[in-house]
Order: C-alpha cells, then sequence, then structure tokens
C-alpha cells in the first residue's frame, strides 16, 4: 500500500514538472510577413520549432515595409511588454542591441559555429562588439533585372553588358513601341536603380565611400554626377504613367510584354513564377550590368528580447538554433524566393535565378562586391539612406541637373547626421 | 424628507462634474499631456527611441534646413488656401441654390452629403484611378473623340498637389452645403420679405443681408475645414503617397516618416510642434475676434 501510494506521487511529480514547462511555452514572434508565400515559409519555421516542444504565436503586424511593426515594437518595449522575438531589416537589430534591449546569443553561435557558416559582410547586421544579437534567415539580392525574354528575342537584343549598352537597347525597345523598363514613382523604387548605378559606374569601394562612408568629397564627385546623369538617361527609359505604380504592377508589365525590363530584387521572381513562366525560357534574370557585378544584399533576421521567464529563454533558444538550421533555411528559402544566410547550404534544387544568384554571391565576396543594399537600410542608418531616397526620387520625377542633385545630396547628409 | 432634498441638491451641483471628469482627465492626459511631451521631445536628441536630454533648438533648425520639410510646409498653406476657398465657395454656392423651394430637395441634400460618409482612404483610392490618365478622365473624354486631351496633374510634380485638393473639396462640399443650408434655414423670412418690399434685387439680398447673418455658418465651416486640412494625412497617403518623387509630402507624412522610419523622432516632434503652432496661430486669433464680437452681441 505505502509502495503503491509512493509510486502514484512519483508519477504525479513526473507528470507535473515535464508537462507544463515545454508544450504550453509558446514563444511569440513579432513579424511582417503577411503575403501568401511568406506565411507558408514561416510555417516550415513553425513546424520545425514544434518539433522542438515549443508553440509559435504568431504576433504578424503587415504594411508600410514593416515600419508598422517598428511601431507597435516601440508601444510594447514602452509598455514593458515585449515580444520573445521581432523580425529585423538593416541596423534595426543592432540599434536594439545598442538600447540592451535583445539577448546576447554569443555562447549558442560559437557552439554551432555560427560566425563561419555566415558570409563576414552580413555579419555587422547579427553581431556587435558584444557578441551575436540576431539570427539571419534569408538573404535578397536587389539589384536584379528582370526581362521578359520574347521580347528582347523579338527586338533582337540580348543581356546587356554595361548600362550604356542598356540604354542603347532601351532605344531599340522603344521605337518597336515597347516601355523599356517597368517602375513606379515610389522613392525606394528608384533608389534601386540608384544603389545599382552607383554599385556599377562606381564600383565596389565607390559604393562603400558613398553609401556606408558618406563621404563628402565621394558625394559630390563627378563620377555622382556622372552616376545622376545616367539616371537621367534611365528617366528615358520609362513611360510618363509612372505614378503610384506598385513594383508588382510593374513586374506584371514585364511578364506581359508591355514593358521589357524591371530593376527590382528577387521578390519580384515570385510573380514570374507564380504565372507558371520558366527562367531563361520565358524570362531572365541578370544582375545590373557592370565590370564588376555586385550583389547588393538584404537580410532578414530574428532577435530575442530579454524576458524574465526561464521557459520563453529556452523556447528563444530553441527557435534561434531552428532558424540557423541548414534544412530549415533552405526549405524556407525555397518558398520564399530568397537565398539561405547561410552560405554553407546547398542549394541544388532551387530555381535556376537563385542557384545563378547562390553562385555570383560566392564570386562577388572574392570580389570584393557584396555589398549591403542602402535602399533597405543595409547601408547606412535610415535617416540617411532616406536622403539618398529623397534625392534620387526628386531628380527621377523632376528636371533637376546633376550639379543640383549633388549639391542636395551633400546638404541632405550632412543635416541628417 | 429634508436631508433628502438637501442630498439631491447636492447630487444636482455635483452630477455635470461627476460626469464631465472622465472625459476631462482623458483630455488632459491624451491631448494636453502629449502635446507637452511632443514639446520636450523636440527640444531632445531623441532618435529611436524617446532620450530626455537637452538640445535646445538642434532638431528645429534640422527641420528647417531639410528641403523635403519645405516642400510640406509650400504643400499645406497651397492646399489649405484653394481647399478651404473652393469648399466653402462650393458648398454655399449649392446651399443657396438647394434653398429656392426645388423639388426633391430632400433626394439632392443627400446626394451630396453622401461623399463625407467615406473615408479619405476610399475617396483617395478612387479618384487616384479617375486622374489616372489610363484609366480615367484623360482616357474617357479621348476615347469619346477628342484625341488630344491632356489631363495628367496626377504624374506630374508641379501640379499633383492640385489633384489632391480636388478630391479633397468633392468630399467636403457637401459638408459644406450642410451646415450653410442649416444657416439659410435659420434666417427669418421676414428680413427677406421687408428687403424685397423695399425694391431690393435678389443677388443683392444676399450679398448684403443673408450671406452676413450667415456669419456663425462661416465660423464652424471655416474652423472644422482647417483642421480637415492640417490632419490631411490619409488622403495624401491614399492618392499618391507623398509622390511623384516627393512632390505631395505634407507635414504629417513628413512627421510620420521622420519618427516611424527614419529614426528622427526629435525631427518628427519639431514638425509636430510647428504643425500646432501653425494651427494655434490661424485658429486662435479667428476664435477670439468671433467670441468676442458675439459676447458684444449678447
Amino acid at each position: 500500500m505505502n509502495k503503491l501510494k509512493s509510486a502514484f506521487v512519483a508519477g504525479l511529480l513526473v507528470a507535473a514538472s515535464s508537462l507544463p514547462s515545454h508544450a504550453e511555452t509558446k514563444i511569440e514572434v513579432l513579424h511582417h510577413w503577411v503575403s501568401e508565400s511568406e506565411v507558408a515559409a514561416l510555417n516550415v519555421i513553425r513546424n520545425a520549432l514544434a518539433e522542438k516542444g515549443y508553440g509559435w504565436q504568431d504576433s504578424a503586424v503587415g504594411g508600410m515595409s514593416g515600419a508598422n511593426a517598428q511601431q507597435a515594437l516601440r508601444t510594447r518595449l514602452a509598455a514593458g511588454n515585449p515580444p520573445a522575438a521581432m523580425q529585423f531589416l538593416g541596423y534595426e537589430g543592432l540599434d536594439w542591441a545598442s538600447e540592451g534591449v535583445l539577448r546576447n546569443m554569443n555562447d549558442m553561435a560559437t557552439a554551432n559555429g555560427w560566425q563561419k557558416a555566415i558570409a563576414p559582410q552580413v555579419l555587422p547586421f547579427v553581431e556587435s562588439n558584444d557578441g551575436f544579437f540576431a539570427v539571419p534567415i534569408n538573404m535578397h539580392r536587389q539589384n536584379w533585372v528582370w526581362a521578359n525574354k520574347k521580347v528582347f528575342d523579338k527586338v533582337g537584343i540580348e543581356q546587356p553588358q554595361s548600362w550604356e549598352e542598356l540604354i542603347a537597347d532601351g532605344k531599340k525597345l522603344k521605337d518597336a513601341g515597347i516601355i523599356p523598363l517597368a517602375i513606379g514613382d515610389e522613392p525606394w523604387q528608384i533608389q534601386v536603380v540608384f544603389d545599382s548605378l552607383v554599385a556599377d559606374i562606381g564600383g565596389p569601394e565607390f559604393y562603400k565611400k558613398a553609401m556606408v562612408d558618406l563621404d563628402d568629397e565621394v558625394l559630390s564627385s563627378d563620377t555622382m554626377k556622372h552616376i545622376f546623369d545616367t539616371l537621367r538617361e534611365v528617366r528615358g527609359l520609362v513611360d510618363d504613367r509612372f505614378n503610384g505604380r506598385d513594383w508588382a504592377v510593374a513586374t506584371g508589365m514585364v511578364i506581359n510584354g508591355q514593358a521589357a525590363m524591371q530593376v527590382m530584387g528577387d521578390w519580384a521572381k515570385g510573380e514570374f513564377l507564380a504565372k507558371g513562366l520558366k527562367p531563361d525560357t520565358d524570362f531572365l534574370c541578370f544582375a545590373t550590368p557592370s565590370k564588376t557585378p555586385s550583389f547588393l544584399f538584404l537580410i532578414d533576421s530574428f532577435g530575442m528580447f530579454y524576458i524574465n521567464d526561464e521557459n520563453v529563454t529556452k523556447g528563444q533558444d530553441a527557435l534561434a538554433q531552428v532558424i540557423m538550421d541548414p534544412k530549415v533555411q533552405r526549405d524556407f528559402n525555397k518558398i520564399k524566393g530568397s537565398i539561405p544566410a547561410r552560405s554553407d547550404v546547398s542549394v541544388d534544387d532551387f530555381d535556376a535565378c537563385a542557384r545563378k544568384g547562390f553562385q555570383e554571391r560566392t564570386e562577388a565576396i572574392n570580389d570584393g562586391a557584396m555589398l549591403g543594399a542602402a535602399t533597405h537600410g543595409f547601408a547606412s542608418q535610415p535617416q540617411f539612406a532616406g536622403v539618398f531616397g529623397d534625392v534620387a526620387a526628386r531628380f527621377f520625377v523632376t528636371e533637376m541637373s546633376s550639379d543640383e542633385a549633388v549639391e542636395m545630396l551633400v546638404d541632405g547628409i550632412d543635416n541628417a547626421r | 424628507m429634508f436631508r433628502n432634498t438637501h442630498l439631491t441638491d447636492r447630487l444636482a451641483k455635483w452630477l455635470p462634474r461627476l460626469v464631465l471628469t472622465p472625459s476631462m482627465v482623458m483630455v488632459l492626459v491624451g491631448v494636453y499631456l502629449f502635446m507637452v511631451w511632443t514639446g520636450w521631445i523636440s527640444l531632445s536628441s531623441s532618435r529611436m527611441v524617446p532620450h530626455y536630454d537637452f538640445v535646445g533648438l538642434e532638431q528645429y533648425i534640422r527641420l528647417w534646413s531639410t528641403p523635403r520639410w519645405h516642400t510640406a510646409v509650400i504643400n499645406l498653406f497651397l492646399f489649405s488656401f484653394l481647399f478651404l476657398a473652393i469648399t466653402v465657395g462650393t458648398g454655399l454656392i449649392i446651399a443657396i441654390l438647394l434653398d429656392q423651394n426645388i423639388r426633391a430637395e430632400g433626394a439632392l441634400r443627400a446626394v451630396y452629403l453622401y461623399p463625407m460618409s467615406l473615408s479619405f482612404i476610399v475617396t483617395g483610392t478612387a479618384w487616384k484611378w479617375i486622374l489616372n490618365p489610363d484609366l480615367g478622365i484623360e482616357k474617357v473624354v479621348r476615347s469619346l473623340g477628342w484625341e488630344s486631351f491632356v489631363f495628367d496633374w496626377i504624374t506630374r510634380p508641379n501640379f499633383a498637389i492640385y489633384t489632391i485638393v480636388i478630391a479633397a473639396v468633392w468630399q467636403s462640399s457637401g459638408f459644406a452645403m450642410a451646415i450653410f443650408l442649416a444657416g439659410l434655414r435659420g434666417i427669418d423670412n421676414s428680413v427677406i420679405k421687408a428687403a424685397q418690399i423695399e425694391g431690393a434685387s435678389l443677388p443683392k439680398i444676399y450679398r448684403s443681408i443673408i450671406i452676413p447673418m450667415l456669419r456663425p455658418a462661416f465660423l464652424s465651416v471655416i474652423v472644422l475645414l482647417s483642421y480637415i486640412a492640417i490632419k490631411n494625412f490619409d488622403l495624401v497617403l491614399a492618392m499618391t503617397n507623398g509622390g511623384p518623387g516627393s512632390a505631395t509630402e505634407v507635414p504629417s507624412t513628413f512627421m510620420f516618416s521622420a519618427t516611424f522610419r527614419r529614426n528622427q523622432m526629435g525631427v518628427g516632434a519639431a514638425s509636430a510642434i510647428m504643425m500646432l503652432m501653425t494651427v494655434a496661430a490661424i485658429i486662435i486669433p479667428y476664435l477670439y475676434s468671433e467670441l468676442k464680437e458675439s459676447r458684444h452681441a449678447d
């Protein structure tokens, strides 16, 4: 009787200790991925986290390219109730880490060799002097040209090797009644073209000095003026009806042959694939033309906030491990259309454009041409990146001269310091 | 018995205050406290999160040397002036025409007032399409045979702000009309009859008697419309999103992007205070003069 009783009590204790800690703990993740493919990609992480015994509490705040989610985070932090994890773009993670609200994941990073698995150019966005503060899941390339192959064949043009060639091709396309370049008037869309021009015409070193170091001399140099002059020529490739045109609408114009090309990040690929089009046969993807093709990257990463609950902390560790899991990175990125943030994941079963991007990333790392995409906040802080967008967009839609543009750029950067 | 009356009396005395207190506290905290807080932030070095230090007027200097802010301020004045003038004008004309004892007045009034029930987001999206040269007015007129017709203001940086005026006027004219109409109905018919007997023509009656008598209605319309003009944010966002380029930026969109997108909370707060001061500079003297006069009239 006594034995039975103690066995019963022991059983209860085991049950009590094992039950609540795992299955009940939910990890709240604040993010701005709300589109269908993004949610499907997130399910890869969610399922992998469930296998480790933790639930995923979804806090999606969509809209304004993540600005709404950032606003939500500010409110939550001010109220002393941060989410367990948060999606970061650009310097957001670093900024929060320096506010001292993010957990240091250095132990896990060292134990699992994360530093070595990530390209050194990416490290500044996930690691500070104090250690690892965020885990990167994916990488997009911003400087792609997406082209309609049928249109190219009809007009008899090939992939251009320089911006001069691209502009010359544009004239042929115009004569054939096709809009050479599809774009909208939103500052960031124009800035995507501007970033590419800076990297392609100025070269990687120039890009670093201009967009990262914000060097006054470089910003007002003749090369910069030449870049603006080229942007003026690119304006000539665009129709006059580009106001309020969403990037996806512009991609649609390339898909239906109304326009020939679009300069856009690889999220545009999803639009082609969704229509059942095949890379290389129906549409072309190639880097913006340059002697040393650059790879302007942006990553999404997740940081973990300090929360005074041991179970949540364990769950955060599990989430970080899941995100850095090579298999999760492969499955996630296949759905999302990006490539893994880890450089050591095989992408053999990805589509042709992703494989090309992965290959060119290795080359760009060797050439020193792997650079942070300025438009998406991976070159300078948002207050500076915004100035580039203001000037490029204003230049693009008005008749401003390149001298004026350069002057406005230098003043604007100075003012934002 | 005596005690009871006493209690009711006291309750009657305290009840209004008791009922007003919660809303009073909410307004004090939600409006005035945060106005002060914003003013404080505008004097600090805040970037991504609030920092409570003191840097003097640095953020204001930064604000006023930003070209985008100049665009925003010019746009605000252009927009407010045109929006107020045109809306008051159309509202008054429609109200006067509706006041001529016409048939189906109720139905017509509803038609004119209906745009007010839409949110600015809906108005903005609809007008974005109507004004789009490839979809809207320009295309319709061209397909009717006038091939050279051009109406592409929304695509031109120097004209885009006027398209926002068009949409805002469309939405708010009915509202101005309703207030003017109520004012017109409040005017004693005998005044008009007396003027007619004196031999005054109808336009003259309106110009010299009726419109001056509508003064209180003008006050309400102008105050309400100017605050619609200054808080204008959603309409710009829906119609042009500040574009082309940043040609239709207004102070409210500037404030939002500085505070929440560019890590310039201090500059954002400074721009908010500038907006507040602009409103105060226009509204306070107007209210003051109007209220003073009405007190004299009493």
